[in-house]
C-alpha cells in the first residue's frame, strides 16, 4: 500500500485541502485544531467530558476558521450568504424526511382491494377532469388510472358558510376539488391555527368552483399549510384520500409490470434474463395504442424496436400474399429480432382490432442490459434461434 | 451548552413513558450523583471504581441502565441520537463512547414507521462493518423505546460543513461523491439490492479522519435483484423532498435507481450550496422535479464533467439514468468526473479527507449542533398499544 507515485485526482498536488497523498504528515489546511495540551479533556471519562468549552474554552480555536467558539455548532457559524450566488429565500436548515404509510400491492398481501366507485354524471366527470388536468400529480396518469381516480372522488356537501374544511397545522389526508361555491384560504404565520378571533391569520386567497386544494396530502401526511373555510352556504366538494390515490397508482402499475414480466418470460430470445433484468425491461416498456387496421411494423423497414401485444389482435403479412402468415393474441410478441440487429422487417404486422402494445427500442434495451448477443451467450442457448425462425415470420429466411 | 439539568428521576422506565433522556439528564456537575443513583439500581454491580467487572456489550441483552448519557447529537424526524458511554465495566470499557439512536414506540406507531424501523435494524446488522457505513453494535428495547447502539462517528454531519463552507469545490465534492459511489455499489450490487432512499448531507457523517460514514438506514429496504422472494420495486413514498426521484413522486414503483438520482442532487448541492429543485412549498418542489431539467448557475462555474454526471444521474427516464443502466456503479466510476480516481485507494481510505474534523478526544461532540434535550411528544404507550404492536418490536 505504498503511496509512492500516487497522485490524487482530488486536486492532485494543487489540492487546496492539503496533499491528496497518503501520508502521515501534518494535517491539511482545514485541520485548524490545535494540539491539545490539556490532558484533562482527552478522556471521555473525565468530569469535563461533554462540556465543549471546558476550562474557559480558550484551548481550542474553531475548526472552521476565525472566531469559532466551541459552543457554536458548525452550522451556526455560517457566514452571511452572498446574495449574488445564493438564493436568498432558500431555507438552509436541516431537512426532515417524509414518509407515507407503507403500501404493498394486493398480490403481495392477499387482501381484496378494489378502488371505491362513487357514481357521477358525465357532466360532473368532465368538470372534474378539467379541474384536475393542470395538476402534475394527475397529468401523467393513463386512462385507466384516471377513470379510477375520478370514480373514487367522493362528494362532500358543505351546507353552511364558515365550515373549516382543513385546519392549518393538522395532519392532512384528503385532496379536494371545488364543485360548487367558494372557499377562503388563511395562513397564520405561526404555522398553525391559533385560538382567538384572528387565529386563522391572513386571508391569502379564495378558491371557487373548478379550483382544488390540499394536494400534498396525496403524497404523505404533512401538516396542512393553511386553513380553508367555506365562504358561502351550500358548497360542494369532491374529496380523494391519499391511501386510495396511492393504491390506485400502485395496483395498476404493479399489475402491468407483472404482466409485462410474464410476457417477457415467454420470449425465447430473452429466456436467460434474470428476474431482476426482466423487471428492468418491464420498467422501461412503453405502452402504445393503435386503432384497427394500423400497420405497426412494415416489411422492409429497418427494425428498431420489439413489441408485446397487451390487448387486441394483430396479423402478419408478407408482400405478395394476402393471407396472413401469423396471428397474434394477447401476450404474443413480435419484432424481437430488432434487439439483435437492424435487419429489415421480414413481414408487416397490422392490427386487426384496436390494440395496445408495449414496446422497447433496441437502444433502450442495450442501455439497460447491454447487447442481446451477450445475454444469449450466457447460457448454453439451446435451439432458441431456430425456434424463432420457425415461429417468427419477421425473421428473414436465410439472413 | 449541551446538557440540560434535569431533575433526578427514577431511571426505571414505566413512569408514564418518561423519555430516557429526561430520566438520565446528565450534566457534568451532576455526574457524581447520577453515578450514585445509578448504582442504587445496580446493587449487584461492581463499584465503578478504578476497574469494575468487565462489561461485554455483546454478551447479553442491554438496558438503558448500562449507559450514561452525555448529550444529544441529532434529532431527525423519527428519532433522537444521543452520545453515551457504558455506565460500568473496566476503565477501558467505560472510556468508550457510542451513539444511541432512540425511537419512541408511540411515535413509530403514529408515524407508521413500524416496517421501516424493523428494516433499519435488520439491514444495519447486515451491512455493519463496511468502511463507509456506521456499525450497529447492538439493539434493545424497553417499555417505551427502541434503541440502536451505534459506533459514534465524531466528525459531525457533512451538512454542517457544507453550510459552513457554503459550497465545496470540485475536488472536495469528488472525494465525498467517490466514497458514496462505493457505498451505493456495495448496497445495490453486493448486498442483493438494498435501496438506501434517504441520501442527503444530513445523513452523511465524517469520521475522525474525514471519511464518509453513512448513517440513518431508517428507509433502507432490501429489494430483490435475483431469484428470491423480495420484490424488485417498492411503492412506499419516503425520502427527503428535495432529494426525491420523479418515480417516487409518481408512485410508479421505485428501485435502487432512486439513490443514483439522489447522488446527482447531492453533487449539485455540494457544488452550488443548494439543491437544484427548491421552493418553500413542497408541492412546487415536486412539480419541478418531474417537469424541469436541472439548471446550473453561472456562478460558481461548474465543469462540464460535473454538469454531465449530474444530468446523467438526474435523468427522469430510468432506462437512461447513470447507475441504473447497464454496467451499474462501474459506469458511474468510469464517468469523466471521476477521471484519475484510483478506486482501490478510495476503498482503502488512502486518500486524505479534505476536511479533518477538529476532534480533541474520543468522546468530543463539538462537531455536532446542540439540541434541546427534551422530547416534545410524550404520548403514553398504553397496554392496548402494547398488546397490539409489541410483537413487531420483538427483534429489538
Ligand atoms: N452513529 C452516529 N454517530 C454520531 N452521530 C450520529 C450517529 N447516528 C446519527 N447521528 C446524528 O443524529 C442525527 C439523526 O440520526 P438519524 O439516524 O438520521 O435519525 P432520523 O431517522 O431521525 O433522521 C444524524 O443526522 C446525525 O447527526
Ligand atoms: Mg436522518
Amino acid at each position: 500500500m505504498s503511496s509512492a507515485g500516487f497522485t490524487s485526482p482530488f486536486g492532485a498536488n494543487t489540492n487546496p485541502f492539503g496533499s491528496g497523498r497518503v501520508d502521515s504528515g501534518p494535517g491539511p489546511m482545514h485541520r485548524v485544531v490545535e494540539e491539545d495540551e490539556n490532558d484533562a479533556v482527552t478522556s471521555p471519562t473525565t468530569p469535563s467530558f461533554g462540556l465543549t468549552n471546558a476550562g474557559g474554552g480558550s484551548v481550542f480555536q474553531g475548526p472552521f476558521g476565525g472566531d469559532a467558539t466551541s459552543d457554536a455548532p458548525p452550522s451556526g457559524l455560517r457566514s452571511p450568504l452572498n446574495p449574488e450566488t445564493y438564493p436568498a429565500q432558500y431555507n438552509f436548515g436541516r431537512r426532515t424526511s417524509v414518509s407515507a404509510e407503507s403500501l404493498k400491492p394486493v398480490a403481495d398481501t392477499y387482501d381484496n382491494w378494489t378502488p371505491p366507485v362513487h357514481p357521477k354524471s358525465q357532466e360532473q366527470i368532465e368538470r372534474l377532469k378539467e379541474a384536475m388536468s393542470g395538476n402534475f400529480l394527475f397529468s401523467h396518469l393513463d386512462e385507466e388510472q384516471t377513470s379510477q381516480v375520478l370514480g373514487a372522488l367522493v362528494e362532500k356537501p358543505i351546507p353552511t358558510k364558515g365550515i373549516k374544511v382543513i385546519t392549518q397545522g393538522d395532519p392532512g389526508d384528503f385532496f379536494y376539488v371545488v364543485e360548487k361555491g367558494s372557499f377562503d384560504i388563511y395562513v397564520n404565520s405561526k404555522g398553525s391555527l391559533q385560538p382567538g378571533p384572528d387565529g386563522m391569520g391572513q386571508k391569502v386567497d379564495t378558491i371557487s368552483a373548478g379550483g382544488s386544494f390540499g394536494e400534498l396530502a396525496l403524497m404523505y401526511n404533512a401538516p396542512r399549510a393553511a386553513t380553508v373555510i367555506s365562504a358561502e352556504p351550500q358548497c360542494t366538494l369532491w374529496a380523494l384520500d391519499r391511501m386510495t390515490f396511492r393504491r390506485i397508482l400502485m395496483e395498476s402499475t404493479f399489475a402491468r409490470r407483472r404482466m409485462y414480466e410474464s410476457f417477457l418470460e415467454e420470449v425465447p430470445l430473452l429466456s436467460s434474463l434474470t428476474p431482476y433484468e426482466r423487471s428492468k425491461i418491464a420498467d422501461a416498456l412503453k405502452s402504445q395504442k393503435f386503432p384497427a387496421g394500423h400497420t405497426i411494423i412494415r416489411e422492409g423497414d429497418p427494425g428498431h424496436s420489439f413489441f408485446l401485444l397487451e390487448l387486441g389482435e394483430a396479423v402478419a403479412y408478407r408482400s405478395g400474399n394476402d393471407t396472413p402468415v401469423k396471428h397474434y393474441h394477447k401476450g404474443d410478441f413480435f419484432g424481437e429480432l430488432a434487439l439483435l440487429n437492424d435487419a429489415p422487417r421480414a413481414a408487416s404486422v397490422v392490427s386487426k382490432t384496436e390494440v395496445k402494445v408495449a414496446t422497447l427500442g433496441k437502444s433502450a434495451f442495450q442501455r439497460l442490459l447491454g447487447p442481446v448477443e451477450g445475454i444469449m451467450r450466457r447460457t448454453k442457448y439451446v435451439g432458441v434461434k431456430s425456434g424463432v425462425e420457425d415461429t417468427d415470420p419477421l425473421h428473414v429466411p436465410g439472413a | 451548552m449541551a446538557a440540560t439539568v434535569a431533575p433526578s428521576q427514577s431511571l426505571l422506565s414505566g413512569g408514564g413513558g418518561l423519555h430516557p433522556l429526561q430520566a438520565q439528564g446528565l450534566h457534568a456537575a451532576q455526574h457524581q450523583s447520577q453515578q450514585q443513583l445509578h448504582q442504587q439500581h445496580h446493587q449487584s454491580q461492581q463499584q465503578s471504581g478504578s476497574d469494575g467487572e468487565s462489561f461485554d456489550l455483546t454478551s447479553r441483552k442491554l438496558t438503558l441502565d448500562d449507559f450514561v448519557r452525555v448529550r444529544t447529537l441529532g434529532t431527525g424526524t423519527f428519532a433522537r441520537v444521543v452520545l453515551v458511554r457504558p455506565s460500568h465495566g473496566t476503565e477501558a470499557e467505560r472510556s468508550k463512547v457510542y451513539a444511541l439512536k432512540i425511537l419512541r414506540k408511540t411515535e413509530v406507531i403514529k408515524l407508521k414507521q413500524i416496517d421501516h424501523v424493523r428494516h433499519e435494524r435488520e439491514i444495519l446488522a447486515d451491512v455493519s462493518g463496511h468502511p463507509f457505513i456506521t456499525s450497529l453494535v447492538a439493539s434493545f428495547s424497553d417499555h417505551d423505546f427502541l434503541y440502536l447502539l451505534l459506533d459514534y462517528i465524531p466528525g459531525g454531519e457533512l451538512f454542517s460543513y457544507l453550510r459552513k463552507f457554503r459550497r465545496f469545490d470540485e475536488d472536495m465534492a469528488r472525494f465525498y461523491a467517490a466514497e458514496i459511489v462505493l457505498v451505493l455499489e456495495y448496497l445495490h450490487e453486493q448486498q442483493g439490492g438494498i435501496a438506501y432512499r434517504d441520501m442527503k448531507p444530513e445523513n452523511l457523517l465524517l469520521d475522525a479522519e474525514g471519511h464518509i460514514k453513512l448513517v440513518d438506514f431508517g428507509f433502507a429496504k432490501r429489494l430483490g435483484n435475483n431469484d428470491n422472494d423480495h420484490p424488485v420495486e417498492t411503492y412506499t413514498l419516503c425520502g427527503t423532498p428535495e432529494y426525491l426521484a420523479p418515480e417516487v413522486i409518481h408512485n410508479k414503483g421505485h428501485t435502487t435507481a432512486v439513490d443514483w438520482w439522489a447522488l446527482g442532487i447531492l453533487i449539485y448541492e455540494f457544488l452550488t450550496g443548494y439543491p437544484p429543485f427548491w421552493h418553500q412549498n413542497p408541492i412546487e418542489i415536486y412539480k419541478q422535479i418531474v417537469e424541469k431539467p436541472v439548471i446550473f448557475p453561472h456562478d460558481p462555474p461548474i465543469s462540464d464533467a460535473a454538469k454531465d454526471i449530474i444530468r446523467q444521474l438526474c435523468t427522469v427516464d430510468r432506462s437512461r439514468r447513470l447507475g441504473n443502466i447497464s454496467g451499474g456503479a462501474a459506469r458511474v466510476k468510469a464517468h469523466p468526473f471521476f477521471e484519475g480516481v484510483d478506486w482501490e485507494a478510495v476503498a482503502q481510505k488512502r486518500y486524505r479527507g479534505p476536511i479533518i474534523p477538529p476532534i480533541r478526544y474520543p468522546g468530543d461532540a463539538q462537531c455536532f449542533d446542540v439540541y434541546p434535550e427534551d422530547d416534545v411528544n410524550k404520548e403514553e404507550y398504553t397496554s392496548d398499544l402494547e398488546s397490539r404492536y409489541d410483537e413487531y418490536f420483538k427483534d429489538f
